[in-house]
């Protein structure tokens, strides 16, 4: 099986090549410019230098925030646009859920944002997010009991996201968490 | 000649449209999924949620206007999309999927301005006969053109301020009608009688068109008059407007008729719904001898037909973009003409 993972969540993108579950290669890109000019260009150089065609992809796995609005909007707008005309197999993920397990014994996983965190509540052996929630930085700063992480295992993470059931490519869509102004 | 065949995605706005598009001309099939109920609670587009309702709608669209025609997208020559100018992260989304499909079926991309839609819509019930005189009205725009060929273009004016279609928008939210504001105008203006006097904008010659102070000198009436807790009559303020708003444009185009002589006119943009603006148009070609021509209802609004038709002339003319295509909010008629018809 070989399976594409695609992130746009932040500022850096992240494109992963995995056959049955092994990382073959993956590609990070941060630039100062918009997500657009970059994500499809940077993904037909990846497939280009790993020797692979986009025919070549067996199933997908997408980051769907939360985390940048728009960036989230792309990656996702991509990742459905390829599961419905290769019609192959799509699962998502939360931009926390990328971080499971958590070994440490806290009950919260957070993950800074412009202006303050997303917030994942842990389930009993901190293998499942049970909520989420945005909070501020002086909420973020009253928080116990919670963790910010950095590193991501990407082999853990696709064992993760194969346990998911496929979607049906219409209905995948961003997770945004945060709430925008009319919807207060 | 080979046919061909383009799938065309339009989403600037508030309409999920694709459609696919024979030789700029013969629509195989459209879909246009429009949000204009979810932001009608709103009073107006909010740019967040249209582009979060065209990710949700984006492959469902696709999956409609290809069975809609039968088509397999292996089968297509290209893949056009509106870049500019529109709502920035709504144009995203479309850009987005014409290029992952563009990289998946190795089928050239082409760049489509939004506006240049619009004229070409011209091209689906009838054909553009060269040289024409152009008016584009919709949200976003009020300009003015003369197209002498397919590929040569020249800008005779624009709005200096706000848009023919924003005003509507204005003018109609100022009277407590729900958006969008331009039908809801014209209904009321039908129950209503010429009896505000309104200031005509602009009167110098020239082509550009200026419509803010209108919309002040309405908006400063109906706030005094509610001060004063006199009588609006909504009616006859719609139908007055209506007639100030539409003689500007009927004005310039008659100027512009008469100083070049030519004989076709094309009236194009979402705002070419209005019924009072087309009689008037037609009854001015009439006077003055010129054929006149606007496009079905359902191709005046925004929809991804006209974009198909817009590409075929790009596309013969191998104008294709790369995968750092990417969207612009703004980009006026004018510069777009200079940077790629000439």
């Amino acid at each position: 099986m070989n399976t594409l993972y695609i992130d746009t969540h932040d500022k850096k993108i992240v494109f992963a090549y995995y056959q049955n579950e092994k990382l073959i290669r993956k590609k990070e890109r941060e630039e100062n410019q918009d997500h657009s000019r970059i994500c499809i260009s940077t993904l037909e150089e990846f497939l280009k230098e790993i020797k692979k065609t986009i025919q070549d992809i067996q199933d997908i796995v997408v980051v769907s925030g939360p985390g940048l609005f728009t960036g989230v909007r792309l990656g996702v707008t991509i990742a459905k646009t390829l599961a419905y005309t290769l019609n192959i197999p799509i699962r998502s993920l939360t931009s926390l859920e990328c971080f499971l397990p958590v070994k440490e014994e806290v009950k919260y996983l957070a993950m800074k944002e412009k202006n303050g965190y997303f917030l994942g509540k842990l389930n009993y052996n901190r293998t499942q997010i049970e909520e989420y929630q945005y909070i501020t930085k002086e909420e973020y700063q009253k928080q116990t009991n919670c963790i910010e992480k950095e590193e991501i295992n990407y082999e853990e993470l696709i064992h993760f996201a194969h346990q998911k059931e496929p979607l049906n490519p219409h209905q995948v869509n961003p997770f945004y968490v945060k709430k925008i102004e009319v919807e207060e | 000649m080979k046919d061909v065949r383009i799938l065309a995605i339009e989403t600037s706005c508030d309409e999920t449209s694709m459609a696919i598009v024979k030789n700029g001309k013969e629509v195989e099939s459209l879909t246009i999924l429009t949000q204009m109920d979810t932001h009608a609670n709103f009073g107006g587009v909010v740019p967040e949620i249209a582009s979060r309702m065209h990710t949700e709608n984006i492959t469902m669209v696709l999956d409609e206007t290809l069975r809609k025609a039968h088509a397999k997208i292996e089968d297509l020559d290209a893949i056009a999309v509106t870049y500019a100018p529109g709502l920035l992260g709504s144009l995203l989304v479309g850009v987005e999927c014409a290029k992952t499909l563009s990289l998946v079926y190795k089928k050239p991309l082409i760049a489509v301005n939004h506006t240049m839609g619009h004229i070409y819509a011209n091209n689906i019930e009838s054909d553009i006969v060269y040289p024409t005189l152009a008016l584009i009205v919709s949200g976003g725009h009020t300009d003015l053109l003369i197209l002498k060929s397919e590929t040569e273009m020249e800008s005779l004016g624009s709005t200096i301020d706000d848009s023919i279609g924003e005003v509507y928008d204005k003018v109609a939210r100022v009277l407590g009608m729900p958006y969008p504001g331009g039908p809801q105008i014209e209904k009321a203006s039908l129950k209503g009688e010429d009896t505000y006097e309104l200031p005509h904008p602009m009167q110098e010659e020239g082509y550009n068109f200026s419509f803010s102070g209108l919309k002040s000198y309405i908006i400063n009436l109906v706030h005094n008059e509610r001060q004063r807790k006199n009588e609006i009559r909504i009616n006859d303020l719609a139908k007055s407007f209506q007639i100030v708003a539409v003689d500007e444009l009927t004005r310039k185009v008659k100027y512009a008729l008469q100083k070049t002589g030519i004989k076709n006119f094309i009236l194009a943009g979402g705002v070419s719904a209005n019924k009072y603006l087309r009689s008037e148009m037609a009854k001015l070609c009439d006077e003055m001898n010129v054929s006149f021509h606007v496009p079905n209802m359902i191709y005046c609004t925004d929809n991804a037909a006209m974009i198909g038709c817009a590409a075929y002339p790009l596309y013969q003319a191998k104008k294709f973009s790369d995968f750092t295509l990417n969207a612009k909010s703004s980009e006026d008629i004018k510069s777009y003409i200079e940077k790629e018809l000439k």
